[in-house]
């Protein structure tokens, strides 16, 4: 049995088609608790796919995922995220025009009371709670970036794109999801913040015992240093899987990337 | 740091603001309300050049229940200046009525996005409850108050399918084709008096007559439109108040995430159905009784007070004043309503002057005439 | 609507001219009204909606109904005694053919004709030439569209002068059917006419004549089937178009879209 509890994730035959498009080829895929598992391949291979049917926003077109022994295959984006899935996504989504506690909260959507009498008329409840959560979501932030942390008040447009990677990445955390997935957390930002954004996620590794990450990166570096495990996808399908060394030096995966003729 | 004159210099923005209502509401000649909107108009160019109305919102934002307090009072002097003239006060109150409705539409399109075409036909249920339940049964007004807001919100109900299954334009064209579905229908209802219209009985309290004059002592004689006015004031105050809460809550956060991205509130395990549900049932609940009340005041509703360009009056108050915007919708609404009751120049063209008007505003100011700040939870909290 | 009011300005312009032939001052009235609304439509696009192409839809939306409200309330203010019904000019031969009980005009014939052919004529003009190809360019990338050489912006304008100047003659057959014009006859024409598109499905020129054949067919079968009174006819018809949108949320004919997350 617990045996069975190391393994957060697991992909069956996953498979996903958009008309004739075959973007998830009978994909199988575990991740263990605590790994940090790394996805990559070339533009359109259906990293963000994946991300996409686990998460419940495509229905996936065959295959199971099971999330901590539950079969959560199409379930709805609401009951995958109360399971405990939580995921940033590859263009920034924040609500730019909210503070950032309002965005981290909108993350901390499932531990909130939402009744109308408690919103409306339980004023002084509703004023405990929610200093409650601001300190939690302050501590959360101030992990990633203590300037921000004593920020929390401002609208989200008034910061530049790492401060928006980190604030994302918060909102996804303080659910306490057992699964973290991040969508080319790099994409946009220069080689310093890059650097910056590793070290966040490996902090984030350190202090959140347990989490399983999964992440989708084109930038090699990132890769290298901070997974596990790596996945290399192609056209839907996987076609290597193991530590980012023994994957680097496939020659399956050297095609997929350089193209061979 | 100087928060105690931030806020005279709101208190005193306050009284200066009754004053110009006052006289705005009193006075006869046209040249003279010309005179006066042109002073107002320098007058707010004039504050928020040298920062005045930076100070004046401080003021409101830091010490809010001290200058809400006084607006009220401010509404209430306003109130009792009129006490005998039947127009004034009509006006007075048919501006807090539309108010009421606009703070309900702004909960559904300001928060939560839901766009809502259909208005005045909510506002029409509402009229045609009250009609209907004062003339055939003998409830308590407050009551058929009540079920006015009531059957607004679950005829509205009919619309939740289709709503929650379409966006953008197509979610547009059921509440365009559910507005004009209203109307059409009463204009050839006979039962509901066609397009003739109907009667309302006024309303009547434990006997208190709503509908004559109060008369006091042998000296004083009040205008009866003072019961409705109030009534609206108690109506317009409780409305202010939800939305006010209803924003500085879990719930308006999920209503704004609804708006903002569906796709994220999804992933974050916010439900879009129910939160759409929500807002848009308390918004036509509360449309539906201002609808109810409008009716039993004027005492005649007919198909025509509902037609599809009241509805676009509404959301141009909603958006003339702003977004998610309660203080801008009070400013609209008054501007709305009373423009083009005082210049009779203006009332043949009102339909064409609110149309450029919200063309402009959506082209170069977007957010409206008072823009929403962000959300304060708590007045003055500041984490 | 405008549009057949400036047909109705044409005709008494060319009659005080002194041109009585009837075909003559048709093809004068046509003209002048379909170019002018196209114009105008131009206009429209060049100073209201591109600069607002970034503004939320409903924006965009708004925009164009408080326009239809400033056009229609110019007609009824300032074209004069606009207020009231006008007769509208009978320019078609008034012959009619009997057959047996079932009499067919031959101005219906011409407008049916005449109908068709525009129907045709957009048809081929948006799939068959290489400015339709630009139109349908547009619509789906306009970044790409740019890339590939496309004059973005005259493209937009086209498409407004095209949709304004169809609309213009739409106006003027009605006007030329039922001879009588007046100032509201667009608010409802335009609110069906967005229907019929609506119910089709946008970005499609079959769905829009579906659509509009489809809600004539619900006005008929409400008036015919509704045992009590046939003045119901267009709940029925909207209460219909409400059904329809339930059954399919996108139109019968599907828009093509995808979303990006």
């Amino acid at each position: 049995m617990t045996k069975g509890h190391d393994k957060v994730l697991a992909f069956r035959g996953l498979t996903k088609r958009f008309g004739g498009v075959v973007a998830l080829d009978h994909f199988d895929m575990e991740v263990d608790e605590g790994q940090i598992m790394g996805l990559i391949g070339p533009n359109g291979s259906g990293k963000t796919t994946s991300f996409n049917v686990l998460t419940g926003i495509y229905e996936a077109t065959g295959g199971t995922i099971e999330f901590l022994g539950q079969d959560i295959t199409n379930w709805t984006a609401q009951k995958v995220c109360e399971a405990g899935v939580a995921r940033t996504f590859q263009r920034s989504r924040l609500c730019v025009e909210l503070s950032i506690f309002d965005n981290i909260m909108i993350g901390n959507h499932q531990n909130l009371n939402h009744g109308l009498m408690y919103n409306i008329f339980q004023r002084k409840a509703l004023k405990r709670d929610l200093q409650e959560s601001f300190e939690q979501a302050k501590e959360l932030m101030a992990i990633f970036n203590p300037p921000l942390a004593g920020r929390m008040m401002e609208p989200v447009r008034n910061f530049g794109m790492i401060d928006r990677r980190r604030i994302e990445i918060c909102r996804a955390l303080i659910s306490h999801p057992r699964l973290l997935l991040l969508d080319e957390p790099s994409a946009g930002m220069t080689e310093d913040e890059t650097r910056q954004l590793m070290d966040d996620i490996l902090v984030v590794r350190d202090k959140i015992k347990g989490l399983s990450i999964i992440l989708v990166e084109h930038e090699m570096g990132m890769i290298e240093r901070v997974t596990d495990r790596c996945v290399v996808l192609n056209f839907g399908q996987k076609i290597c899987e193991g530590a980012y060394r023994e994957v680097a030096s496939d020659k399956l995966v050297q095609e997929a990337y350089l193209g061979v003729e | 740091m100087d928060t105690s004159k931030d806020m005279l210099i709101g208190l005193v923005a306050i009284v200066l603001g009754s004053i110009f209502t006052i006289t705005f509401i009193a006075i006869e000649s046209e040249t003279g309300i010309i005179g006066l909107i042109a002073l107002s108009g320098a007058a707010v160019v004039l504050a928020s050049r040298t920062g005045i109305s930076e100070r004046i919102s401080n003021a409101f934002s830091s010490n809010e229940s001290m200058m809400n307090s006084a607006v009220l009072v401010a509404v209430l002097v306003i109130i009792f200046w009129f006490r005998e003239d039947h127009f004034s006060l009509l006006m007075i109150a048919t501006v807090m009525l539309y108010l009421t409705a606009c703070l309900g539409l702004n909960i559904q399109l300001g928060y939560t996005g839901v766009v809502n075409f259909s208005g005045a036909a909510f506002f029409g249920i509402g009229c045609y409850t009250a009609a209907v339940l004062n003339q055939n049964t003998g409830l308590s007004p407050l009551i058929v108050l009540v079920i006015g807001g009531i059957m607004a919100a679950l005829i509205g109900s009919i619309l939740i399918l289709p709503m929650l299954r379409t966006r953008g334009h197509y979610a547009a064209v059921v509440t365009i084709a559910f507005a004009i579905l209203f109307k059409t229908f009463l204009e050839v209802n006979d039962t509901l008096g066609g397009a003739q219209g109907l009667k309302v009985p006024g309303m009547e309290i434990l006997g208190w007559d709503f509908n004559s004059n109060i008369e006091i002592g042998d000296e004083i004689e009040l205008s009866f439109y003072l019961n409705y006015v109030a009534i609206a004031l108690v109506l317009s105050v409780l409305a202010f108040i939800l939305m006010r809460r209803v924003e500085r809550s879990w719930i308006g956060l999920n209503l704004d995430a609804v708006r903002l991205d569906e796709t994220v509130a999804a992933c974050f395990g916010i439900s879009i159905k129910r939160w759409k549900v929500t807002a848009f049932t308390m918004g036509n609940f509360l449309i539906g009784m201002s609808g109810a009340v409008f009716a039993m005041m004027l005492g005649f509703i007919a198909p025509s007070n509902f037609a599809f360009s009241d509805s676009l009056m509404l959301l141009s108050i909603v958006l003339l004043g702003g977004m998610g915007s309660p203080w801008g919708t009070v400013v609209a609404a008054g501007l709305v309503i009373l423009l083009p009751e005082k210049l009779q120049v203006i009332q043949e063209y009102r339909f064409l002057l609110f149309a450029v008007v919200v063309i402009l505003i959506l082209v170069f100011k977007p957010q409206g005439l008072l823009p929403r700040g962000l959300r304060a939870y708590i007045p003055g909290w500041r984490g | 609507m405008v549009g057949t009011f400036v047909g109705f300005t044409t005709y008494l312009g060319l009659s005080a001219v002194g041109i009585d032939n009837a075909f003559v001052q048709l093809v004068g009235v046509l003209v002048v009204a379909v170019g002018a609304m196209a114009l105008l439509g131009a206009v429209i696009a060049r100073y209201l909606v591109l600069p607002l192409k970034s503004a939320p839809p409903l924006n965009i939306l708004l925009i164009t109904l408080m326009l239809g409200t400033v056009l229609r309330e110019s007609v009824r203010l300032f074209y004069p005694d606009g207020s009231n019904p006008k007769p509208f000019p009978y320019l078609l031969p008034t012959d009619s053919w009997a057959f047996g009980s079932f009499t067919l005009r031959a101005d219906s014939i011409i407008l049916f004709i005449g109908g068709l052919l525009v129907i045709i004529g957009v048809n081929v003009l948006i799939n068959k030439t290489k400015m339709g190809l630009a139109i349908r360019a547009v619509a789906q990338d306009e970044e790409t569209a740019k890339c590939m050489g496309i004059n973005y912006t005259f493209t937009v304008l086209l498409t407004f002068a095209l949709g304004s100047g169809v609309a213009a003659f739409a106006g003027v057959m009605n006007g030329l059917y039922y001879n009588e014009i007046n100032f509201s006859m667009g608010l409802l024409l335009g609110v069906i006419g967005f229907s019929a598109a609506i119910i089709g499905g946008l970005g499609n020129i079959y769905g829009a004549i579906l659509g509009g054949f489809l809600f004539a067919a619900l006005q008929t079968v409400g008036a015919v089937a509704l045992p009590f009174s046939s003045a119901y006819k267009d709940v029925f018809a909207f209460g219909g178009v409400i059904a329809l949108m339930v059954w399919r949320p996108t139109g019968l004919i599907a828009e093509k879209s995808s979303e990006r997350v």
